[in-house]
């Protein structure tokens, strides 16, 4: 499958690559844990 | 409410759909209704994907789930992005290379016409019911706050949806759920920072976690490994990624959203959009509740939040009873209270001691308050099965009670719009699915376009009029939020199985898995009414079910339609 060339650029600064995208995104998710856990530890 | 809040809602409700009717009036052509005119950039299809999934429940409920049960529930959507990167990377570009108009379209391509149907058939059945429960939540508000029947609530937020649905498609629904979401951003954050204002002024915010954290309202995050528990870490990655991944990656209102835009990149960066802002926006609503409920520990509540259904029963036998429950709850709330000064002085100065002791004094009032709410609730539940539901009252309680007027029309009003985003959203699909996947498949094959946007039209309003009907007549359990997502477990697990089996198993055929999908969904049936474990397992049971049966079927019969159709992964 070939994506047309608007399709294989994100247009996001910093973030040329799709691959790239999912793994900050997947690091967000993993931040928003660490940071609830936190929080659960915090004011138990 | 008083004539400022009615005129703010009304002008902003109406105002909003006849401004969709109006800016997508004209469609004609069956592409045009049933995804846009294919302009729509990441920022609206990331808005109308997360508007779409937001309804009135996410608003109205989830601030009472966090009041009772506190942050916990936000573990249910860390499955979320992930679900969401797989459906950008796999599940999108097929759909987009096949130009389907439902995702059941592509189950005919790769399968056959009566695994379409099958995956088709249970997304009506699924997404048809809970139309009606979605329905439910702003016509609970309505009716309470302006004294309307319920029945009358249901049936004109009904029409005013199903009007603007009907005459603009896809488009009317895009382009109005990017205002709704607006209003609903606005009347959330109105609440957050009134909130805020009311807690006692010598509180700090680090107080308020304290107290909230004291009460168990801050376990965010629950690493326990007990399958019986409704929220853990693991059942919100787990099955919280396999419930996300079959909603957003096969369910028609939300495909139908995000084939609407302009490239495969605006659709990926609007589902990347929602992958990062999902959690966040969970965690700040159920932290609304919280904070009421640390805001309750000062001022007196209700001891039953649904106060009309109360006053009816006080006024029906268990009126004595009743009042005398109330008497031992504003008692305890009034030991209670008297502890919060020490345990909050205690904290502050570090004496470990004294502030476990006003805690643990606070703690035992509080315990004696809970007993009292909740042979209240037992009460009024057995009085009428939907009174139990009194958490989906708390917020709308708080709203009404101790916001000022415009403020108070602007939070209605946001409810009002979350739920008809949502369930216009899904009025689209249902219409678009019924059209293309039952109607033009297996009634009339070759009509004009202009047929099928008149058919498509006459079945979105069919299924807004079933909603309705659902709504009038629903007998709900628990509160609304957890029944629907109980609902879609049910289903959500086996059609997701259906597409994995269609993208990554290019060996097996139409016929194996039908038979298997059938058997899997029998399966879940059967463990649900016997089993008591947390519900967002069905939809990895449901899944695995059906991928491991169509696997089995495939090896030990044969069937000779493996492999057929188009294509999995490229």
């Amino acid at each position: 499958m070939k994506a047309a060339p608007d399709d294989a650029s994100t247009g996001l600064p910093g973030l040329r690559t799709w691959p790239r995208v999912y793994v900050v995104v997947a690091c967000t998710l993993a931040a928003w844990i660490g940071l609830l856990a936190l929080l659960t530890r915090a004011f138990p | 409410m008083n004539a400022l809040d009615y005129a703010v809602l009304v002008f902003t409700m109406v105002g909003i759909a006849a401004y969709g009717m109006w800016r997508t009036r004209g469609r004609r052509d069956l592409s045009g209704y049933l995804k846009g005119a294919g302009e729509a950039r990441w920022l609206a299809i990331g808005l109308s994907v997360m508007a779409t999934q937001a309804s009135a429940i996410t608003f109205l409920s989830t601030p009472g789930q966090g009041y009772e049960s506190g942050l916990g529930f936000v573990q249910n959507y860390f499955g979320a992005p992930l679900a969401l990167i797989i459906v950008a990377a796999v599940f999108l570009p097929i759909y987009r290379r096949l130009r389907v108009y439902t995702a059941y379209e592509y189950l005919g391509h790769r399968f056959d016409g009566k695994t379409r149907l099958l995956g088709a058939g249970l997304f009506l059945v699924q997404r048809g019911l809970g139309a009606g429960i979605t329905i439910y939540a702003p016509a609970i508000v309505l009716s309470t706050v302006m004294g309307w029947r319920l029945d009358a609530t249901i049936v004109c937020s009904g029409l005013l949806v199903i009007a603007y649905t009907v005459a603009g498609g896809s488009d009317a629904v895009t382009l109005t759920q990017k205002y709704q979401i607006g209003v609903i951003f606005a009347g959330m954050l109105a609440a957050f920072f009134v909130l805020l204002s009311r807690l006692p002024a010598a509180l700090t915010f680090s107080d308020t976690l304290a107290l909230a954290g004291g009460y168990g309202k801050l376990e965010a995050v629950d690493f326990s490994l007990n399958v019986d528990r409704r929220y853990t870490i693991w059942s919100g990655l787990l099955g919280g990624m396999f419930l996300a991944l079959s909603y957003f990656g096969t369910d028609q209102s939300q495909v139908q959203r995000y084939l609407g835009a302009a490239s495969l990149r605006e659709s990926r960066l609007g589902l990347m959009f929602n992958a990062v802002f999902k959690v966040p926006m969970q965690f700040f609503i159920l932290l609304l509740g919280v904070l009421i409920f640390v805001f309750y520990r000062f001022e007196l509540p209700p001891v039953y939040f649904n106060q009309a259904a109360w006053a009816d029963q006080a006024a029906h036998g268990a009126g004595g009873q009743l009042r005398a429950l109330g008497s031992e709850f504003a008692a305890a709330h009034d030991e209670e209270r008297g502890h919060l000064a020490a345990w909050i002085d205690a904290r502050r100065s570090g004496n470990r001691a004294a502030e476990a002791a006003a805690r643990a004094a606070a703690s035992a009032a509080h315990a004696r308050e809970v007993s009292a709410r909740e042979r209240t609730l037992g009460i009024m539940g057995a009085a009428d099965r939907r009174a139990a539901n009194d958490s989906d009252y708390v917020f709308i309680t708080f709203i009404l009670k101790y916001l000022p007027h415009g403020l108070i029309g602007l939070l209605v009003t946001a409810f009002f719009a979350a739920a008809l985003s949502s369930k216009a959203a899904e009025l689209n699909a249902l219409g678009s699915t019924t059209t293309i996947d039952i109607y033009r498949h297996l009634v009339r094959r070759d009509a004009a376009d202009r047929h099928y946007v008149v058919a498509s039209r006459l079945f979105t309003a069919f299924w807004g009029l079933v909603a309705i009907g659902f709504a009038l007549f629903a007998h709900l359990a628990e509160n609304l939020i957890q029944a629907v997502n109980i609902l879609g477990s049910i289903f959500y697990g086996v059609v997701l199985g259906l597409f994995l089996v269609a993208f990554f198993l290019k060996g097996i055929g139409g016929t194996a898995v039908f038979w298997a999908a059938i058997a899997a969904q029998a399966l879940v049936f059967i463990l649900y009414f016997s089993l008591g474990i947390s519900y967002l397992w069905y939809n990895v049971i449901g899944c695995a079910a059906c991928v491991a049966l169509s696997a089995l079927l495939q090896a030990a019969r044969g069937f000779p339609d493996a492999g057929g159709g188009a294509p999995a992964l490229a």
